[in-house]
């Protein structure tokens, strides 16, 4: 199995919308840990970026079949790979 | 009824799930709101009697799951972990049944017996999505019901479940295990947790064990004043360390991930997801409502229409209410011989009980207007397009919601922040709420443009008016949030739900909870602060004026040289110089009086002084007390001048600038006043707003007035 290269992680925030991929980590602390963990925002998961708000902040995620809208200062904390 | 068993049953579930719904269809109108002790926490019980049952149902805040941040979770929390209840009803989405599961299984630790209620099951019929639930039961060791509000399914299963539980009773096991080797440190950290007999009384030791691996503030705070605690924290330090060390992760993730594999587990077998490529009408509306494009106009839009139905469609209601509470006042004068007495009744009583009903339309239309809002799933939305805005000045997007209702009445936008989950992100929004410019302040407004400015920028400096609250309002909310209020405020973490259709019943049911928390909570403090504004501006009464009026009075009738029509003139001219002397002498005419060298320096004297002070009670009244105090002039004799005309003549158009933005900034009504105490539930927090909201207007009008004074000179 070929390892994957520390290089192949982007944070979720780097994502377009109708970009897949797949967590990686969640390197929040505190409360936006605890948030994330509560919502199921766990590794391993698949998701898709929806959409961004008008304003290019907060955007919105497609994951375990609900949208999910967070903020790009939270999203920086969750570490993607892409995928398909 | 003598003989009837009462079965208490909590309603808890995540946000979203129908779980209120589901509880207006079980208890109908039969229900008591309240709050939950100690917070401004909305608690709605219902009750219904069912065979020899008498069955109490609590519907808790929604919650995503046990470990708790905003006032609603704690309270959800609390009851669940600590209330003798005897069963809980998981309600559960069942269209996004994978994440609203990961609920159930932090209830299995609990130790709790639930019962689970797939709701929304209409809709997953729609869907196409298959679930077994007599699989789902085996797998997850509770009974599971299909429900819907909607379609009436599923709800008297539900009832009938409720009392079959009751009569006996079988307890609900964890039916997964973590990782092997975090298990084995669970089980051993609960043995050492089971010497405290004392605790094990009322908590779960596995819960406990587990909520300290997660790292869960609560629980830490429970156990660190115990004695146990020396047992259990180098346990746990030292089990949390080797864990990480294996697992390579957190162990709060790490639990997490298991409950999780478990969830995934369990539908794998029992739920079939028939997956369609067809965009779904969330899919669809989102592309419509909140689209880079017309995100932020539709939002303006749909914040226009809401205002436009509180607001205007309420000012009938509102206008029908004042002028029955009139109609009532003059039936009393006109029967009531003593004056006094007819006095307390019309100008104190009917009119603070008037104040307060003819708020009742707009707060009930708002809070329609919000049901609506949250009810269809927009609200979330609104929040997502504008929190970019809001964000910058330190405050969460659904403030801005609170903000524009604080345009129309501070009390309904002090009631809405409710919906903002951070106690910090409340507070400053509470306090920036009295910028918003609200109704009422209007005739204040219009009575000072219109007497010292051309029509023609009237409009233009009303404008400037409102901009400046704005501008203010955003100001403060940055400042507070970088000084007083500081710290982590609430992450931008949120669920869209899925558009849906809120059942009118719902929607009814939600207003009124509103509306009964307004006249329980609020109405009395209300009707005791008009009393003693009431108070204060017609006593003590003075005898000499009383006295000279009633002689002038009395010769004016027995003048035999004037006809009636000119005596009536100058009675009514001495009647209204008398009040006006008499309303000097009272309490807040005197507190005017002595307040003037404080306001001398913003231009304003003590006629403006004592107009000011009795716009606490409500601001329209600054107009009625000017046009009071302006019916006599300098020389004490009665002027039929207008009182626009009066204004100008007696003060610079600086004075007017300052006199805009103090009215603009000082602080709201008495009846918002006490509303807002009620919803900040702190002391100190109300003194603040005084304190606060005084002094900027202090400020800012002296510099008004100073500025503007510079600005002439040139």
């Amino acid at each position: 199995m070929r390892k994957i290269a520390e290089t192949d992680f982007v944070s979720l925030t780097s994502l377009k919308p109708g970009e897949k991929a797949e967590i990686i980590s969640i390197n929040a602390k505190g409360e936006i840990k605890k948030r994330l963990i509560d919502l199921g925002i766990l590794r391993g998961l698949k998701l898709m970026v929806v959409r961004k708000a008008p304003l290019g902040d907060p955007i919105i995620v497609k994951i375990s079949g609900f949208l999910l809208s967070l903020r790009k200062e939270e999203a920086n904390k969750i570490s993607v790979k892409y995928c398909e | 009824m003598k003989d009837s068993k009462t079965i208490e049953v909590l309603l808890a579930g995540n946000p979203n799930s129908g779980k209120t719904s589901l509880f207006n269809e079980i208890v109908g109108a039969n229900r008591k709101v309240g709050n939950f002790p100690g917070v401004t926490v909305e608690k709605v019980e219902g009750i219904i009697n069912y065979k020899d049952y008498q069955i109490k149902i609590i519907d808790l805040p929604g919650t995503y799951s046990l470990t708790a941040y905003s006032p609603e979770e704690i309270v959800a929390r609390n009851y669940l972990i600590a209330s003798k209840s005897n069963l809980i009803i998981h309600v559960i989405d069942g269209t996004n049944i994978e994440r609203n599961l990961l609920f159930s299984t932090q209830l299995m630790e609990l130790g709790k017996d639930f019962i689970i209620a797939v709701n929304i099951y209409d809709e997953v019929e729609k869907k196409r999505i298959k679930i077994n639930i007599a699989q789902l039961q085996k797998l997850i060791g509770v009974p599971v019901i299909p429900t819907s509000s909607r379609t009436k399914t599923g709800i008297n299963e539900l009832i009938d479940e409720i009392i079959r539980h009751n009569e006996k009773i079988n307890s609900v096991q964890k039916k997964f295990n973590y990782p092997e080797y975090l298990e084995e440190k669970i089980i051993e950290l609960s043995k050492i947790l089971s010497y405290d007999t004392e605790l094990i009384q009322e908590y779960s030791p596995y819960w406990l064990a587990v909520k300290l691996f997660e790292q869960d503030e609560f629980v830490y705070k429970l156990l660190k004043g115990r004695k146990i605690w020396l047992k259990v924290f180098p346990f746990l330090t030292e089990s949390s360390k080797e864990i990480i060390k294996r697992y390579e992760i957190d162990t709060d993730l790490l639990i997490s991930e298991a409950r999780y594999a478990f969830v995934k587990g369990a539908l794998a077998e029992t739920v079939n997801f028939s997956e369609t490529k067809k965009r779904s009408l969330t899919d669809i509306l989102d592309y419509i409502l909140i689209n880079r494009i017309s995100g932020i106009p539709v939002f303006i839009f749909f914040m226009w229409a809401i205002f436009q139905m509180v607001f205007n469609l309420g000012k009938y209601p509102t206008d029908w209410i004042q002028q029955a509470f009139e109609w009532l006042g003059d039936l009393i004068t006109q029967n009531i011989r003593n004056e006094l007495l007819s006095s307390v009744l019309d100008d104190g009583i009917i009119s603070g009980v008037g104040g307060v009903i003819s708020f009742l339309p707009n707060i009930l239309l708002l809070f329609f207007a919000l049901a609506i809002l949250e009810g269809t799933g927009y609200m979330a939305r609104a929040a997502f397009v504008i929190d970019k805005v809001m964000h910058t000045f330190g405050l969460h997007g659904k403030s801005a919601i609170s903000l524009i209702t604080g345009l129309g009445c501070s009390i309904p936008a002090f009631m809405s922040t409710r919906t903002l989950k951070s106690q910090r992100d409340r507070i400053t929004t509470l306090f920036i709420i009295p910028f918003m410019s609200c109704g009422a302040k209007l005739p204040v407004y219009i009575l000072i443009i219109g007497a010292f400015f051309s029509p023609k920028i009237a409009g233009t400096v009303l404008f400037i008016v409102y901009m400046t609250g704005i501008l203010l309002a955003l100001i403060s909310a940055k400042l507070l949030k970088s000084t007083i209020l500081k710290g982590e405020s609430e992450p931008f973490v949120m669920e869209l739900p899925p558009y849906r259709l809120p059942s009118p019943k719902s929607l009814l049911f939600q207003m009124w909870n509103k509306a009964a928390m307004y006249l329980k909570k609020a109405a009395t403090l209300i009707l005791i602060a008009s009393l003693l504004v009431w108070l204060a501006s017609n006593f003590p009464k003075s005898l000499n004026i009383e006295k000279s009026y009633g002689y002038q009075k009395e010769s004016v009738q027995q003048n035999k040289y004037l006809n009636d029509d000119e005596k009536k003139q100058i009675l009514s001219a001495l009647e209204k110089k008398e009040n006006s002397l008499q309303f000097q002498h009272s309490i807040i005419g005197q507190l005017g009086k002595i307040i003037e060298p404080v306001i001398q320096p913003l231009g304003f004297d003590w006629r403006i002084g004592i107009s000011l002070l009795t716009g606490f009670a409500a601001k329209e009244l600054v107009v009625s007390s000017m046009a009071t105090i302006y019916s006599i002039d300098e020389s004490g004799t009665y002027s039929s001048k207008n009182l626009q005309q009066k204004l100008r003549e007696n003060y610079p158009i600086q004075t007017a600038l300052a006199l805009l933005m103090f009215v603009l900034v000082y602080v709201p009504c008495i009846a918002a006043t006490t509303v807002f105490h009620r919803e900040a539930g702190k002391t100190k927090y109300t003194i603040f707003y005084f304190v606060f909201t005084i002094s900027m207007a202090w400020l800012l009008s002296l510099a008004v007035f100073q500025i503007s004074f510079l600005f002439q000179i040139n």
